[in-house]
């Protein structure tokens, strides 16, 4: 009797502890909100500054980023919630490679340009004539080696127009700048070592007459650079290092960093061992953002080299940073190191988007920017102060941003020690979101997020330098996050700080994202869909099936014929998709820095492409 | 003979026969005397007689291994599976893949982006890194095959891996592949 | 009996003296751990004197009467025993936790086992450019207790100097850490003491303990870029290695070869040993290292490069003077 009574008691017991932790786990599951897809009401309060819009006429596109505030919103409102169901491809063009297509087309007037990814092609696409016929091809011919010391697939992320130029970058680091109607070469100035290990994969900015363009290689121990060309003749004005002595960082009087941790002499130096610093990363491979009125520029520096961290004790300035400089001399006004002394490879490079919105019931000149860490940062742009740090992606890795003293709180439990698989790190190296830009919509006030939801498995190894292979030191290995959706599409309230709403998507998103006046966002899947999501509310409207995978940004423009278009390539690839443009094998879980694990489907679900997609309503 | 004898004899025979695939020789072959491979034009090497002395051998596989991580090699191909540089562990063979082809490949480095080793390994290291690379796609017994990595590893060994060879199977393939 | 005296006594002095003796009296725990052997070597010598005795006197005074004659006698022996060996114990915990319980006023030395060199680390916390790496020494400065974290790359190794404290393994995948404070000035040789493979008896080095001044000048003479090449040879050799092979794998501050797999060379003539304890730092054995690593060391992880004359004349004459 008396075991009886024992036995149901332990299992009761049992049966408590069970429910208890089942509670205890579904509400301490990690920092993501989510809500239901239902329209979204709230006032309009952030917009983006007046002056930064890109001088020229509306309708078109001459920048990457749209403006110089990097919004990715377009005025034109042909295209509406009502009638984007009805959109069908006007004409398609194929560049003839197959790596991945990163590009922003670019429109000017009725000429299409875009740029593919190595060999570098630029073609320049007459829009008067049926089916877009080509209307003159430049091939640069860049250095066949600079393949393979391209991390992340050999892609290119667009050209800027200005002026009757087009400015464009091959994989090896040549600068040049073409006449946007004849094609031919003005000017080409060399600004990267490939032997180095050093290529470069960004859209260059042309602002205030000079072009910016920053290198690529934090992966192979490069010293990251800025580089600003003059826009006439292409000789180099300025070059603003991310490591090393003050005086190579364009570090002088002038500079106010808004924290103590960025304070001091040298810290490019003095924040390494030894001459660490000359290998250090902190490239600029990502986004640039231009203040016109304060005539400054803003733009975030790569991860450190090498990956392993144990390597490298230090803060080691200044990668892993947004800095704020002068466009005119390259001097630099403030700095803040998002991820001092990183330990995942979580770049800053993502895009800075400018805005004028309301901060505690005052009206500030902000910087609202999805981090790799996973955080969405509102920055004071005049100071470089994080006004807010809140996630938007499942984080394990941190456990916050302290505001005070600006500095990013690791997690200890998940920090890479060497001789130890530590497990569960998210996000993964890929971040939260990784380079593929958001957009914003100032008449709903949001910020579509196209982002990610993996996390990791991360063993260190002992690296070693050799100059033109890789400087790594860590072995990982990808997975799905909480939820089992590898994609997120995330609409961003930046004054409320919150998610509006979420779109999970079974494939990480690697493409960018376009607002418009129609309230209608464009993104693509991994897949080969490319979607319109209703601004408000997040609900499908419509969808398409393209031939390959999309990792482009989509664009929008007026064509000749007074129609709206959208255009996006469609062509798997970048990082995340190099598994497929590559043809590299799924079977090594520690392939591509991590990331075949992830995506073991993707050969299935995509074949190589390279496409251009135009869609209209029709007539 | 009495028969304990006789199966003693044959039990030595056997393992005698194991021995050459376990010897371990640490200078390695070759002597520098012997010349390097020079050829640089993509066409059939002439055969060499090393290749079968490192291939055959676990301790070179093993030792290549070693070098296949020290010389930065998972940087580009990971463990084999690509990632910047192709994989190595598939069918798929861009500029051969006999012992004498990957030594080239490694030695004097390749047109799309391999770095050449040349002058910074010396030759028995490129020799025993090219046994390695290809113990990466089975044409190397499993016998030979290193069970474990030097440090931790978050992937399999390669022992345990599918045996049966892989083609990245994506239409549209562009390039020439070179068995 | 007497005879024996001197030879007990000669075979405890055995282990006293010279570069690589326990009880030689280098370090505070080292000198600890004598104080606690001198305990029980003496509380040892006296029992065995009193059990002979007591044997002796059993045999000479043999006695009828049995167990009941020396049952009280027992009963005080056992107690006697008793006591002493709580006593040993007790004395034995107590030096345990006094090792352990060092103070750490902020220098850590990093060290990390190789097959079959050892890496070793100087970090100055909140000063990370003062980081100092070098390979197969320690300089260590008297009186002043340090934290050694130990790590390893590959397989088990420990670290023991024999003169200074006790050992403590290297196991990969753990950081272990050991506090040792050295108490004379002196050079010491410390050995690796976990069997690792091949070349374990070759995995030594030297442990230089020196005043802080001498010690901080050493530091900061570390922290200096290799020397550059002087004379028409060394600058010979200077391109070989900053080019060819040796740049691969070695490091050498200040040049191009940037390698972090091997022992770093940046001040490698400054060295008392080649190899890890392998040879003495001299020209002789500095030419048969490099002309053949195999045959000094067999089995190490520095392959054979197969230097003609001139350029063996060309690389020793360089990193002769890297001092």
């Amino acid at each position: 009797m008396a075991r009886n009574r024992l036995a149901w008691g332990l299992l009761a017991a049992l049966v408590i502890i069970v429910a208890v932790a089942a509670v205890i786990a579904i509400i301490g599951r990690g920092d993501r909100a989510t809500q239901p897809l239902t329209a979204y009401t709230a006032p309009a309060l952030a917009k983006m500054p007046a002056a930064a819009s890109v001088p020229g006429v509306p309708g078109e596109w001459h920048i990457p980023a749209g403006d110089y505030a990097s919004t990715r919103y377009s005025d034109l409102s042909q295209i509406t919630t009502q009638n984007v169901g009805q959109l069908k491809p006007a004409f398609t063009f194929d560049t003839g490679f197959l790596k991945g297509h990163e590009a922003a087309p670019l429109i000017v007037g009725s000429t299409m340009y875009l740029i593919t990814p190595y060999p570098n092609v630029v073609y320049a696409l007459d829009l008067t004539k049926p089916g877009a016929a080509v209307k003159w091809r430049f091939d640069p011919k860049p250095d066949p080696k600079s393949q393979g010391v391209a991390c992340c697939d050999v892609v290119s992320r667009g050209m800027s127009y200005d002026n009757g130029r087009l400015f464009m970058v091959t994989l090896d680091g040549q600068v040049i700048a073409l006449d946007a109607n004849s094609g031919a070469q003005v000017w080409r100035t060399p600004i990267a070592d490939i032997s180095k290990g050093e290529t470069v994969t960004m859209a260059p900015l042309v602002a205030a007459g000079k072009v910016l363009v920053g290198d690529a290689g934090g992966e192979f121990g490069v010293r990251g650079s800025l580089t600003a060309l003059d826009e006439g003749s292409g000789k180099i004005v300025w070059r603003a290092y991310s490591t090393g002595p003050d005086k190579d960082v364009l570090i002088g009087p002038n500079f106010h960093p808004y924290y103590a941790q960025d304070r001091g002499k040298d810290l490019g130096v003095t924040s390494w061992p030894g001459e660490a610093w000359k290998q250090g990363g902190g490239t600029v491979w990502g986004w640039i953002s231009y203040d016109p009125e304060l005539r400054t520029i803003y733009y975030g520096t790569s991860n450190p080299g090498p990956w392993n961290p144990e390597q490298r004790p230090g803060d080691n300035k200044w990668t892993a940073g947004v800095f704020a400089r002068d466009i005119d001399t390259g001097q630099a006004k403030w700095f803040y190191q998002s991820n001092p002394h990183d330990l995942y490879d979580h770049d800053d490079i993502n895009e800075l988007i400018l805005l004028d919105m309301p901060v505690d019931g005052k009206m500030r000149k902000v910087i609202v920017h999805p981090g790799r860490t996973g955080y969405m940062y509102v920055l004071d742009r005049l100071t470089g102060q994080v006004l807010s740090a809140d996630p938007y992606s499942y984080i394990t890795a941190y456990t916050g941003v302290d505001l005070k003293t600006g500095r990013l709180q690791h997690n200890p439990a998940k920090e890479p020690v060497s001789g130890r698989v530590v497990r569960g790190i998210c996000p993964a190296p890929p971040g939260g979101k990784d380079w593929n830009p958001s957009a914003f919509s100032p008449r709903t006030g949001l910020v579509y997020v196209p982002h990610l939801n993996l996390c990791n498995d991360n063993a260190l190894s002992q690296p070693n330098y050799i100059p033109g292979t890789a400087y790594l030191g860590v072995e990982a290995k990808m997975y799905a996050g909480p939820g089992g959706n590898r994609g997120v599409l995330t609409a961003w309230d930046p004054v409320r700080r919150k998610a509006a709403f979420e779109i999970k998507e079974d494939l990480p998103l690697w493409s960018g994202a376009l607002a418009t006046a129609g309230d209608v966002v464009f993104y693509g899947t991994l897949d080969g869909w490319f979607k319109a999501i209703d601004a408000r509310s997040g609900k499908l409207l419509w969808k398409f099936k393209t031939e390959s995978g999309i990792v482009g940004q989509p664009v929008t423009y007026r064509g000749p014929d007074g129609r709206q278009y959208v255009a996006i390539f469609s062509g798997v690839g970048g990082w995340v998709g190099g598994l497929v443009s590559n043809g590299f094998d799924h079977r090594d879980p520690t392939g591509g820095l991590g990331i075949f694990n992830a995506v073991q489907d993707l050969p299935k679900k995509s074949p190589r492409g390279g496409r251009l997609y135009a869609f209209a309503l029709p007539r | 003979m009495p028969s304990p004898c006789r199966a003693s004899l044959l039990i030595v025979a056997l393992l005698a026969g194991g021995c050459d695939q376990m010897r371990n020789d640490p200078r390695g072959h070759p002597l520098p005397e012997t010349p390097p491979l020079v050829s640089t034009v993509l066409s059939p090497v002439r055969a060499d007689p090393r290749a079968a002395d490192y291939q055959n051998n676990a301790f070179q596989v093993s030792n290549g291994q070693l070098y296949y991580h020290w010389m930065n090699c998972t940087g580009c191909h990971s463990e084999g599976g690509g990632g910047i540089g192709p994989s190595l562990m598939d069918v798929n063979w861009r500029y051969g893949s006999t012992m004498e082809d990957v030594v080239q490949s490694i030695s004097n480095g390749r047109p799309n982006g391999m770095p050449a080793f040349g002058g910074k390994m010396t030759a028995a290291q490129i020799w025993q890194t090219a046994a390695y690379v290809r113990s990466l796609s089975q044409h190397v017994p499993q016998s030979i095959r290193s069970g474990r990595s030097e440090g931790l590893s978050v992937g399999e060994p390669s022992t345990l891996r599918d045996p049966h060879p892989y083609r990245a199977v994506t239409p549209k393939q562009d390039e020439a592949t070179v068995k | 009996m007497r005879r024996l005296a001197p030879l007990v006594a000669l075979l405890a002095l055995g282990g006293c003296h010279g570069q690589q003796a326990v009880l030689g009296g280098g370090g505070r725990d080292d000198a600890l751990f004598g104080g606690l052997w001198q305990i029980f070597l003496i509380v040892t010598i006296v029992f065995y004197l009193v059990v002979l005795a007591g044997l002796t006197w059993a045999v000479l005074r043999r006695r009828e009467g049995g167990e009941a004659v020396v049952r009280t006698t027992f009963y005080i022996w056992v107690g006697v025993v008793s006591l002493t060996l709580v006593g040993l114990s007790i004395a034995s915990w107590l030096v345990d936790r006094t090792m352990n319980r060092a103070a750490h006023t902020g220098l850590t030395v990093e060290i990390t086992a190789h097959q079959w060199w050892w890496d070793v680390r100087y970090i100055s916390p909140g000063h990370p450019d003062q980081t100092l790496r070098t390979s197969n020494e320690l300089h260590l400065p008297v009186g002043v207790p340090v934290q050694v974290i130990l790590n390893s790359a590959d397989v088990i190794h420990s670290f023991w100097i024999p003169n200074i404290s006790g050992k403590q393994d290297l196991i990969p995948g753990r950081n272990n850490d050991i506090v040792i404070t050295p108490t004379r000035v002196g050079i010491y040789r410390s050995q690796c003491a976990e069997y690792c493979g091949l070349q374990h008896a070759h995995m030594a080095f030297d442990v230089t303990i020196e005043p802080l001044a001498t010690f901080q000048q050493w530091w900061g003479d570390g922290l200096l870029p290799a020397r550059a090449p002087a004379t028409p040879e060394q600058k010979a050799g200077y391109a070989y290695v900053t080019t060819r092979e040796c740049a691969t794998c070695h490091n050498i501050s200040g040049t191009p070869a940037t390698g972090k797999v091997a022992p770093d060379l940046t001040h490698f003539a400054s060295r008392a040993t080649i190899g890890a304890g392998t040879f003495p730092m001299n020209r002789g054995h500095l030419y048969a290292w490099l002309a053949d690593p195999q045959r000094a060391k067999p089995g190490n992880k520095m392959p054979e490069i197969g230097l003609e004359p001139d350029q063996l004349h060309a690389v020793a004459a360089y990193l002769e003077s890297l001092k």
